[in-house]
């Protein structure tokens, strides 16, 4: 990237990626004192050409280097993708395949926000008692995850026609008790961290983002919703089973972090009760339809995916040519609609030095998920 | 008369004396024994006591001993206690699983790492640094009482104004060291050092010379034997609670940590600080520590005096000075897993705004008490 000049009244640092806090990205902040006056986000630093990848694989291979745009999530991602193709390709997903997928990408969600709910308390210094707390308790998470798909973190386990094996003997029962757990442990977060006043004093008007802006900027997901935009597109666009199912879409009128983390907070628990109904209701049948190991697509075919990520809205776009590959993937991800939300905040409002790590991780980026 | 003669009248007088005075000196020199040698004793121990007390106040305590045994303590202690917060163990495998040893290890692996220096910096002030930031507050320690006759340097009726002069000295050393680094990081932090010093060491000051009004002396000593009656934190509540929150904004603790915020700017002004000369610099954060601590013992809970039990005094001794200190520090640790860190901006609202006034208004509060109990 070629730096804009720096203007001689200001210092330019770059928070780059040996800070401790800021993951592999690279950013500019132009310093005056203590106030920032400049934030450029260094986006493509880790540029990986997942997108060309994908036109190097098989429709089915390419469920597996689209995961790895963002590790924490890899369900909604992949959720995408696989949709996408099923479009393209007009395959039929049976109806209890298409609940599994629900459980899975709920506890995906769950997953991710503790993640950033413990990387923004660490933001505002506290030791990272509670970043170990959520890592901790996604345990819980993993150890399903495992049980049903043998795997702990990425688990490919969605497949254009379903998904690749039914719940296990008894799950349904374990997801009850972890549901049962970590509502309990959901409280302590609450009474131990939201309830502080000096956490509260760390996030409360900090990078405000208002209604209009958020609409303006292209903000999404939990960024969008904490500035009191009612948007989710599994209310909107239902998709897997979310259209029979009853949960709320959490809105925040603040705008600011800490609007930000509540939402994170209360989509936790809406992710837990949709959890529990799926445990319930989950209707029978078979889980995949049969699909060819290589399907070919029919030329000239243009299928578009929209999923709630974690992190907001994901589009996945593909055109084929007829081939037994993608022609072309576009992938429209959530972080990069959100980095270009966070560089406009420090013309929005007052951020300090010590405000930027907090601004920062109450977007919850993804980089490798922003640079694809 | 010739020579021999007068030697043999040498040896006669010589046999006279020893057949006839010689036993009765011997029998007198036994029968004083029993006075004499408690006198002997006593004067060994008045050798010994004045030449050898300085020595063991500067190796025991309040000095190297006691410093870096307390470093060892606290850092091991904030381990343990913080890993139990974050639901790990902690320092486990040196030590047998209490893991002490391993704040040795880590000492020792401290000093034989290699020590870089940044290109652009200034490299006398950026060496001395690490040097000089932990003699500052080991220098105000030697001022502080740990018992009525156990001064290190007993500055007498000025011991209060020269620790604090001595203390206000810190913060210019992280200055220096910000701008001799030559990093972007230190020199932020090096500023925010300033501001927060000032914000934070004017309370503290108004609070210490009220507690010295009140006792009616500027020597610690005098100030611990005011509070036999009653300990200070109760008179000077108010003060009490401004110079606790002061203390650990001079020890830049947790709540504090604005200079070196790690999530903010890496370390602040100890960025660039590597191996042994980062030790230091941590040397110099648990001393500065203790020696605010110190000083809010010695001010308010009655540094070296013993608790009262049903109005009976307890024996004075340098041990409940030590278990005030540990309490001082359990709590101050504690403090550290629950809260975050503030801004600069409210850290610094919070010294101008409140503590400032009510510092005010508790040196007002004791002046019209004094000016009462004498009347």
């Amino acid at each position: 990237m070629t730096e804009p000049e720096i203007k001689p009244e200001v210092m330019r640092i770059s928070w780059g990626p040996q800070h401790p806090m800021s993951g592999q990205t690279r950013i500019l902040i132009d310093v005056d004192g203590e106030v920032v006056r400049r934030i450029i986000a260094d986006i493509g630093f880790t540029h990986r050409g997942i997108e060309k990848i994908l036109e190097n694989r098989t429709f089915i291979q390419g469920i597996v280097p689209i995961e790895r745009m963002v590790m924490a999530d890899t369900a909604n991602i992949a959720l995408g993708y696989v949709q996408a193709v099923e479009e393209a390709l007009g395959i039929e997903v049976p109806e209890r395949a298409k609940w599994i997928r629900s459980l899975i990408c709920e506890m995906g969600r769950i997953n991710s926000h503790l993640y950033a709910f413990g990387l923004q308390v660490e933001c505002t210094g506290y030791f990272p008692a509670v970043f170990l707390w959520t890592t901790v308790d996604r345990e819980v998470l993993l150890d399903l995850f495992e049980k049903l798909t043998g795997a702990r973190w990425s688990y490919s386990f969605f497949i254009p026609g379903g998904v690749r094996a039914d719940l296990p003997e008894g799950f349904r029962d374990e997801v009850r008790r972890a549901v049962e757990y970590l509502r309990r442990r959901f409280q302590d977060y609450w009474d131990a961290m939201v309830e502080n006043p000096l956490f509260e004093m760390r996030n409360r008007g900090v990078g405000v983002l208002s209604r209009e802006d958020a609409i303006r900027l292209g903000a999404t997901g939990p960024v969008l919703r904490g500035s009191g935009v009612d948007m989710d597109v599994r209310k909107d666009e239902p998709y897997a089973a979310y259209g029979d199912l009853d949960f709320k879409v959490i809105t925040e009128r603040e705008g600011d972090c800490f609007a930000r983390l509540k939402v994170r907070f209360h989509e936790i628990e809406q992710s837990l009760n949709i959890m529990e109904q799926i445990a319930d209701e989950i209707p029978g049948g078979p889980v995949r339809t049969k699909v060819p190991l290589f399907p070919r697509s029919k030329p000239g075919v243009e299928a578009l995916s929209r999923v709630e990520t974690a992190r907001g809205e994901l589009g996945v776009h593909i055109f084929t040519d007829g081939g037994l590959k993608p022609y072309r993937v576009k992938i429209n991800s959530p972080t990069l609609r959100n980095m270009y939300v966070f560089e406009r905040l420090a013309e929005l409002n007052r951020v300090l030095v010590a405000d930027l790590p907090v601004i920062l991780y109450s977007i919850d980026p993804w980089y490798l998920d922003c640079d694809r | 008369m010739d020579v021999v003669t007068l030697i043999w009248l040498y040896i006669l007088g010589l046999v006279r004396w020893l057949l006839h005075e010689a036993p009765l000196q011997v029998i007198n020199f036994i029968r004083s024994l029993p006075t004499l040698i408690p006198e002997l004793l006593k004067w060994l121990w008045d050798f010994i006591w004045f030449n050898f007390k300085p020595l063991a106040q500067i190796i025991v305590i309040p000095g190297l001993a006691f410093i870096l045994l307390f470093a060892m303590i606290a850092v091991w202690f904030e381990r343990k206690f913080l890993a139990r917060a974050m639901l790990r163990i902690g320092p486990y495998y040196c030590g047998k699983r209490s893991g002490w040893l391993q704040v040795i290890a880590d000492f020792l692996k401290l000093f034989f790492k290699e020590f870089v220096i940044p290109d652009d910096a200034e490299k006398v002030l950026f060496l001395a640094a690490p040097v000089l930031l932990p003699t500052i507050p080991a220098l105000a320690i030697t001022l502080i009482p740990f018992d009525s006759n156990w001064v290190l340097f007993d500055a007498g009726g000025l011991s209060l104004p020269v620790f604090l002069a001595i203390a206000g000295l810190a913060p210019v050393i992280p200055i220096f060291t910000g701008w001799a680094a030559n990093n972007k990081y230190t020199i932020i932090g090096s500023f925010r050092t300033a501001y927060l010093y000032i914000s934070g060491e004017i309370p503290l000051v108004i609070c210490a010379a009220a507690t010295a009004l009140l006792a009616g002396s500027l020597d610690l000593v005098d100030i611990v034997e005011a509070q036999k009656p009653i300990w200070f934190a109760i008179p000077q509540f108010i003060g009490f609670l401004i110079f606790f929150v002061g203390l650990i904004l001079e020890a830049e603790r947790t709540p504090f940590d604005v200079p070196t915020a790690e999530t903010e700017l890496v370390m602040g002004w100890r960025t660039e600080f590597s191996g042994v000369l980062f030790g230091f610099t941590m040397m110099a954060e648990y001393l500065s520590f203790l020696g605010w601590t110190l000083l809010f013992i010695v001010l308010y809970l009655g540094g070296y005096l013993g608790p009262s039990l049903f109005g009976v005094p307890l024996y004075d001794h340098i041990f409940w000075m030590l278990l005030k200190l540990a309490v001082i520090v359990v709590i101050i640790v504690l403090i550290r897993t629950v809260y975050p860190r503030l801004r600069l901006d409210q850290t610094l609202r919070l010294g101008w705004n409140y503590l400032m006034p009510l510092s005010l208004l508790n040196l007002l509060m004791t002046i019209i008490l004094k000016w009462g109990l004498i009347i």
